[in-house]
């Protein structure tokens, strides 16, 4: 009896281990190749890729002060990837979370400076709540055109970008214009509407915090909760779900709007935390890195915080680097890009596995 | 006459498939012959491996008398061989004269030559007789005369043999009659035809032979003059029962009506009408068997029962309940299961563990949820008691359904429709197609069980002797509208079969097209 049992137990542990393992070296040898081919690239362009990296890395986590910055800047990236794991989790492409972070932005700067007299906290919750609203506001198009005419939101999510960050600047640059800032700007938010630091002479505030206490709660949501499952099912198998009595847009129309108010949210917390004011095209493109991260997660809401950190460091890294060493910060881009070729490409996945499954057996 | 082309002992099997089964025929130069049998008797798997899509996995294929080996389409369009898919595969923004041409162009060093281009097309639509508007820009061409291109594209690259799969399944009548008058000037001018079909009535007006296919098998080959439909049906489905029945038809049968159905019209996915004004009573206790060749709308009214699909007009009603305006879930709370008949396509998430593959009907009702969280231990248990019950064979519930074998996934759907003995109608379509016997046997005696309790079954399926071995009564789906064969009796086969293939007369040996 004890033999019989004991034997599948065995496997199903040696099957998770190099399911694991392979995973582990999966995105190790992904990152050393990128982080090669981008230190190939510096060495042409007759820099020392080593000096380089160097920077890049004390840049990055040099010190307490320079981490907690790392972590300041993955905080939107951390709220864009959750949004991007939910929507391509439950087979939404919203490809428009640069313009839903806009508009929630926007928005919440608007709560920000218009409003007066509010205590912190009252202010700075219905900033964020505003911020919610305004990405997801952004999506209801979008949801419409989908639903009554079936339009893919493959294309309607993208343009709805462009008018999103015009529009924004149109608001900025006219009707909300402050007329004592040199660049295209809103007024400053009030004191009241600021997020709290969390560390004396870093910019990293409690949004970081709450963007984790967001994928956590994304997590719980798809995978322990009732509605989650009912979305996780339609983006597996739409067909199923439907011939299950799953319903299949109410589900499209809930995982649509709360992509756009996560990632609305990232934009509230960058507005309040870090630059206290509305400004034009103030992201570099932090929607477009959630997708990415994302996908580096593969879609997981707690697989996003690490993907966000790696990307944060990058970003905060690439700054240094360049005043230390001269190298320009595009040579990060093309790290960035090489991993994403090569986990989308994921050529290693099935060639690690086998060769691990011979070495184990 | 010359042999044009023949193939010799052909099999091929598909994983638990036997598809075709050491098939031998031989057409002559300038013959049409029509190949015609049931869904899955293995008519396209034979076209496929004569276009170079397939290799067999034994027998050869000669053209011309000489032993060919096509292992790609090109193989097959270079000895001559054509294929009109039954789906074109044109581009609809480019003219047919430029579809037609699509990668074998003439051309003027490294410019494509438009004059010369439809010069030549124009030629070979003129020699053949075949009535194409060359310049015409596809997407505006008719269904017909896209056809028509895609038969020259076959021409254009010298194709003495063409393949038509289904010709007719997408034309009108019209256009019908003119695809088989250009077919029979085609076959004067020395080209052999191979028409694949499951209407008799056409292959009796069309072809020189008739070459019949079953379960792989070929059944025979009959000169189409000296035959008729009444034949033909009965070749197509076999005269006995294999396997033999099953069910105890009840003594006593119940007139409780569970699911009636009034003036019944369902649209298709192309907006035509599939579903032709039906009435249908399904009793308590009941095995109602649905017949039918596939296409014939019997998908889009199960779709339209479970509320997948819109109601054109008409009533549903269960258990004296109008449903039609419910939806996929409300008639699922009234009491209705369903088996669909794609598995992979809508019976299961194959990425989904086995345990949420199992209570899409229940997650959201008390134990399993307290309103917002699943409630894994009360799920679990329910899992782990259908897996027991329904002898699914996996290691745990947490494996991908992805990863089961095909009989085991539909051991799980059954389980998830069938395992909390609530329903009151069951509709299952294709239950056991492609599974073992063992998983065959099993869910047939579930239907039955079903049936012994109370409940009304709704059987649809492509294999005609399941259908015989269950139902307590058979109806049979032809060209949108149904038929009634009755009660289940010793002879009902035939009666099944002549319905299936040819509507309302059954066959009519009188009805023959040709003379000899």
């Amino acid at each position: 009896m004890q033999k019989t049992t004991r034997k599948p137990v065995n496997s199903f542990f040696k099957k998770i281990f190099v399911e694991a393992g392979t995973q582990v070296a999966n995105y190790a040898i992904i990152f050393l190749i990128s982080i090669l081919i981008g230190a190939l690239v510096i060495f042409l362009s007759g820099k020392d890729p080593i000096a380089a990296y160097k920077a890049l890395w004390i840049g990055a986590f040099g010190n307490g002060l320079k981490f907690a910055d790392t972590l300041d800047r993955s905080t939107v990236m951390i709220l864009a990837g959750v949004a991007g794991a939910l929507a391509f989790r439950t087979n939404v492409t919203n490809l428009g979370l640069e313009g839903q972070l806009y508009m929630g932005a926007f928005a919440a700067a608007w709560v920000g400076f218009s409003i007066h007299g509010l205590p912190s906290y009252v202010h700075i919750p219905l900033c964020l709540i505003a911020g919610c609203l305004g990405g997801a506001i952004w999506t209801l198009p979008v949801i419409y055109l989908k639903l009554r005419w079936n339009i893919t939101e493959l294309v309607t999510t993208l343009m709805m970008n462009y008018i999103g960050i015009r529009f924004t600047e149109y608001l900025i640059a006219f009707p909300f214009k402050d007329p004592t800032a040199t660049l295209a700007g809103s007024p400053v938010l009030d004191a009241s509407a600021r997020l709290p630091k969390l560390m004396q002479g870093s910019t990293l505030n409690i949004g970081f915090i709450i963007a984790i206490a967001v994928a956590i709660f994304v997590y719980w949501f798809l995978f322990k909760s009732k509605t989650g499952y009912e979305m996780r099912m339609v983006g597996l198998n739409k067909d199923f779900a439907a011939a299950s009595g799953i319903p299949v847009n109410r589900s499209y129309i809930l995982a649509m709007t709360m992509s756009g108010a996560i990632v609305g949210l990232g934009g509230a917390i960058m507005i309040t935390g870090f630059f206290g004011r509305f400004l034009g095209s103030f992201s570099s493109g932090y929607g477009w890195d959630g997708m990415m991260i994302a996908l580096l997660a593969q879609n997981h809401p707690l697989g996003v915080l690490p993907a966000s950190l790696f990307y944060g460091a990058l970003a905060n890294g690439a700054l240094a680097m360049q005043s230390a060493t001269g190298v320009p910060q595009t040579a990060v881009v093309m790290v960035k890009g090489s991993i994403m070729f090569f986990v989308t490409v994921t050529v290693f996945v099935p060639y690690i596995r086998r060769r691990l499954e011979k070495w184990v057996a | 006459m010359a042999e044009a082309i023949s193939v010799n002992n052909i099999t091929k099997t598909f994983p638990g498939v036997l598809a075709n089964d050491r098939v031998s025929m031989e057409i002559e130069k300038g013959e049409i012959r029509a190949i015609v049998g049931e869904n899955g008797a293995g008519k396209t798997t034979l076209m496929k491996i004569l276009y170079g899509l397939y290799r067999p996995d034994s027998g050869d294929i000669r053209v011309k008398g000489e032993i060919v080996k096509l292992s790609s389409a090109r193989d097959a369009i270079s000895k001559g061989i054509g294929m009109v898919h039954q789906h074109f595969m044109l581009v609809p923004s480019f003219t047919l004269a430029q579809n037609i041409v699509l990668g074998v162009e003439p051309h003027k060093r490294v410019f494509i030559d438009e004059k010369a281009l439809i010069e030549k097309v124009q030629r070979i639509s003129d020699q053949y007789n075949l009535d194409v508007n060359v310049n015409k820009l596809t997407l505006n061409a008719s269904v017909g005369e896209q056809q028509r291109a895609e038969i020259l594209k076959a021409l254009y690259r010298g194709a003495d043999i063409l393949i038509l799969d289904e010709p007719t399944a997408v034309l009108t009548d019209i256009e019908t009659k003119e695809l088989f008058s250009m077919l029979r000037g085609l076959a004067k001018q020395g080209k052999t035809i191979l028409f694949i079909s499951h209407k008799l009535r056409e292959v009796l007006e069309i072809s020189d032979n008739t070459t019949v296919m079953r379960q792989g098998k070929v059944v025979g080959t009959v000169r189409t003059c000296e035959t008729d439909d009444c034949e033909l049906a009965e070749m197509m489905v076999g005269r006995e029962t294999i396997g033999g029945r099953i069910r105890e038809t009840p003594e006593n049968r119940e007139k409780d009506v569970v699911l009636n159905i009034e003036n019944l019209s369902v649209l298709n996915s192309r907006d035509l009408l599939a579903v032709k004004n039906i009435n249908l009573e399904l009793h308590s206790g009941e095995i109602l068997g649905i017949a039918g060749v596939d296409g014939n709308g019997q998908e889009e009214f199960v779709e339209a029962l479970m509320g997948l699909r819109p109601a054109l007009t008409g009533k549903i009603s269960i258990d004296g309940q109008e449903v039609q305006e419910f939806s996929t879930r409300g008639i699922r709370e009234s009491g209705v299961a369903y088996i669909p008949s794609d598995r992979y396509r809508s019976g299961v998430a194959v990425d989904a563990a086995i345990w949420e593959n199992l209570i899409t009907s229940e997650y959201y009702n008390k134990p399993y949820t307290n309103g917002m969280s699943l409630m894994m231990r009360e799920i679990n248990n329910l899992s782990d008691s259908l897996v027991k019950k329904f002898q699914v064979s996996t290691p745990g519930i947490n494996v991908k359904a992805g990863n089961l074998s095909g009989g085991n996934i539909q051991r799980v759907i059954a389980g998830r429709e069938l395992g909390l003995d609530k329903a009151k109608i069951v509709i299952a379509s294709q239950p056991t197609r492609g599974i073992d016997i063992s998983g065959t046997e099993a869910i047939r005696q579930m239907l039955v069980d079903y049936a012994d309790r109370g409940a009304g079954v709704l059987l649809l399926s492509a294999d005609l002797d399941e259908i015989i071995a269950l139902s307590d009564r058979i109806i049979v789906f032809y060209n949108g509208k149904i038929y009634n064969a009755g009660f289940w009796y010793e002879g009902i086969r035939q009666v099944v079969g002549q319905l299936m293939t040819g509507g309302e007369g059954g066959c009519n040996a009188e009805d023959n097209a040709q003379t000899c």
